[in-house]
């Protein structure tokens, strides 16, 4: 056999006598399972709550009666956020993004912006989620499996017989390496597999490819995290005097890793990217709509100006004599404008959540933690891209309703008559029934591209140290 | 098989070693006597290649050590004062697996022959290192050199904390080694035991390598005079 896989043999064989080891890698199986045990049943609570609202909420819709549509604009409906299967995996940011959002004419309600009610969503600590596990949890594990990676072999003495053998230290490195990613191996590979059968199951088979695409892709991913924190151990493990100085400096690493660097790094970006808060920001869309963007188109000269265009158009003295009902119309120019003013306030707060990120998303470059967690994020649907995108598709399709209503206004009834015209069940249907489809897996790794940089970068220099230090090791000093 | 050429160690100011010029022929056993901090593992430690020479050169089997690593390596064996072996592995598994590192192909079973031909009880063989004496551990180096076919041995104070039946064992097993052409450098402080089983001797002090001989041509008193002399000047 091999030099380097009769170490890896070896290491794996001492690992799994190592009493301390057994226990820490039955503890880390136990929380996996009871992570996906929680995640599935909290996904499994929030889908049917969800279809039940959604299915009363459509029913609602449709059964609202006989009615004005601008009434029927106002009386609005819900959409729901559906939970991605992976969310079981991932809880990311659903817990402070929310699932549902109510929609109605000439007012966005808010239900993403959570930040913006004086509380940010970058700044979480988790649930026990089996990402958290794997983010934080098992990186600890590979640190009490791998401080004693060469110090023990120094220290024992076992170093030297070693080298004796003939063996290179970059033979070592590599055996011990491939020994810890083993061990890690049969941990995460059995979980994925159940994770996506899991998935398969519970799943329509539509999203299936879907589905295995994102798994795979976690997988792939976590791996990588994985045995960047495994080469590092073996790294500083090689590099330190003692077993202790090894498990200091790993212990260290990982406290700021994976808590003082994310939790500086937010508050860093909530520091030099401060969000408005939610009664500014609510404020100065009023305001806007009300005087103007400019601030010197106030709504009533917007509404002269509409009429006039109107009145020049259909060449008639009256908006009486419109052959369409102007009230319709001017409520549905008030909308577009009023979209175009919460278009603009809502970009400068993206542009502000794209600052915040940017810092997040660079900060992966000091520490693999945050780049894992915002790509895992990803992945599972539960980021803020994602809340964002379904932001808009709500947006859209709340904007797709209440230009519905207006027009239907504008077109069958007669200006100065409210009460008296109804429309009915025949103009709900035509508001189709909300689905929400999330971006593809590529689509969402494009959007983590310095992420997924990151990471390379990590394993090149981690690779490149091991590499120098293998070279310039002896075993005596 | 061993030659140290102008051989030379130096820690900053210190010298370790100085310019040690020696040839060791195959089928001996070269001792080196010294007290501490004389250079004899330090000259150990070069032939293995574990430091580098400040100046020098140190050869096995006309290959220099530092420029055929692999090559050189694969002809020695190596036993330290304290042979240490992992604790959680049996006598057994460290030497399946020391060989295995070393090219050798022998099944278990003959590994455990060679075990028990290296005077390990038999009982042993499949206990877990943690349990056994240093004496057991040193027989499992003996094992390890024979599985093999070690041309060079290189032993820095093997018999040192054996009792005097474990140390007499080792010395037949190395005298047993030397009889299948086996080129041995063995540092330690044991008199005795260099008298008895070198075929050459040298003592080192400071770094230096004051004198060299057959064990042949002098008594066990005599050496004691000698090397007490050395120490004392």
């Amino acid at each position: 056999m091999n030099g380097v896989l009769l170490i890896a043999k070896k290491e794996i064989q001492i690992a799994l006598r190592k009493k301390l080891i057994a226990a820490l890698a039955i503890v880390i199986m136990g929380l996996l399972s009871i992570a996906l045990y929680t995640g599935y049943v909290a996904y499994n609570q929030q889908r049917a709550i969800i279809e039940q609202a959604k299915h009363e909420n459509r029913t609602e819709w449709l059964e609202q009666g006989d009615k004005h549509p601008h009434i029927a604009a106002h009386y609005g409906t819900f959409v729901f956020k559906p939970k991605t299967i992976l969310s079981l995996f991932d809880f990311g940011l659903d817990t402070y993004t929310g699932t549902s959002v109510y929609l109605e004419a000439h007012y966005q309600h808010e239900f993403m912006f959570r930040p913006a009610q004086d509380h940010s969503s970058m700044i979480r600590f988790g649930e026990l989620s089996a990402a958290m596990v794997f983010q934080i949890l098992i990186p600890l594990l590979i640190i009490f499996l791998a401080f004693t990676a060469f110090t023990e072999e120094r220290e024992n003495g076992t170093l030297k017989l070693l080298i004796s053998q003939g063996v290179s230290y970059s033979s070592i490195v590599k055996g011990k390496i491939i020994a810890y990613v083993s061990i890690l191996f049969a941990i995460v590979i059995p979980f994925f597999v159940i994770a996506f059968i899991l998935s398969t199951v519970i799943t329509d088979s539509g999203s299936i490819p879907d589905v295995g695409l994102r798994v795979l892709f976690l997988l792939i991913v976590y791996v990588v995290y994985l045995s960047i924190f495994v080469a590092f151990s073996v790294w500083v493990s090689m590099q330190s005097s003692t077993g202790r100085n090894a498990l200091l400096t790993l212990l260290t690493c990982w406290i700021l890793f994976t808590i003082i660097i994310p939790k500086t790094t937010a508050n860093f970006g909530e520091s030099f990217y401060p969000l408005p808060s939610m009664k500014i920001y609510r404020e100065a869309i009023q305001k806007d709509i009300r005087e103007g963007l400019d601030g010197k188109n106030p709504k009533i000269a917007r509404e002269q100006q509409l009429k006039k265009e109107y009145l020049q158009h259909y060449k008639v003295d009256s908006i009486h004599k419109l052959p369409l009902n102007f009230e319709g119309m001017r409520m549905q120019a008030g909308e577009d404008y009023g979209n175009k003013v919460y278009d603009v306030h809502w970009q400068r707060l993206i542009d502000i959540f794209n600052h915040q990120n940017r810092i997040s998303s660079l900060s992966s470059f000091i520490t693999p933690y945050l780049a894992v967690r915002n790509v895992s994020m990803g992945l599972a649907a539960t980021d803020l891209n994602t809340s964002i995108h379904f932001q808009k598709v709500t947006e859209n399709y709340r904007r797709e309703l209440v230009r519905k209503m207006n027009l239907d206004m504008a077109q069958n009834s007669k200006y100065g008559e409210f009460y008296e015209y109804k429309a009915d069940k025949n103009l709900w249907k035509t508001v189709k029934d909300f689905h929400y489809k999330t971006m593809s897996a590529y689509e969402i790794l494009s959007q983590y591209l310095i992420e997924l940089l990151s990471l390379c970068c990590w394993g090149l220099v981690i690779f490149f140290l091991l590499n120098y230090s293998s070279h310039k090791k002896k075993p005596v000093l | 098989m061993l030659e140290a050429i102008d051989l030379t160690k130096k820690y900053g100011d210190f010298t370790a070693l100085k310019s040690l010029n020696l040839t060791i022929k195959e089928g001996e056993i070269f001792c080196l006597l010294g007290a501490n901090g004389a250079g004899k593992s330090t000259t150990i430690n070069l032939f293995l290649n574990f430091i580098d020479a400040t100046h020098g050169q140190a050869m096995i089997n006309n290959m220099d050590v530092t420029m055929h690593v692999k090559e050189t390596k694969q002809l020695l064996s190596y036993i330290p004062e304290n042979l240490m072996l992992y604790k959680n592995l049996t006598g057994l598994e460290n030497l399946h697996f020391f060989c295995g590192l070393g090219g050798g192909n022998q099944n278990k079973s003959e590994l455990e022959e060679l075990l028990i031909q290296s005077g390990l009880q038999k009982d042993f063989i499949r206990k877990r290192v943690s349990s056994y004496s240093k004496g057991m551990r040193q027989k499992v180096g003996i094992a390890l050199a024979r599985a093999r076919g070690a041309k060079v041995l290189l032993l820095d104070e093997p018999t040192s904390g054996l009792d005097p039946k474990a140390s007499n064992e080792f010395s037949e097993l190395l005298l047993h080694m030397k009889e299948r052409g086996v080129t041995t450098l063995m540092a330690t402080h044991d008199l005795f035991r260099a008298k008895d089983t070198g075929t050459h001797i040298g003592i080192m002090k400071e770094g230096a390598l004051l004198e060299k001989f057959e064990s042949k041509d002098v008594s066990f008193q005599d050496l004691e005079k000698m090397y007490l002399k050395h120490m004392h000047n």
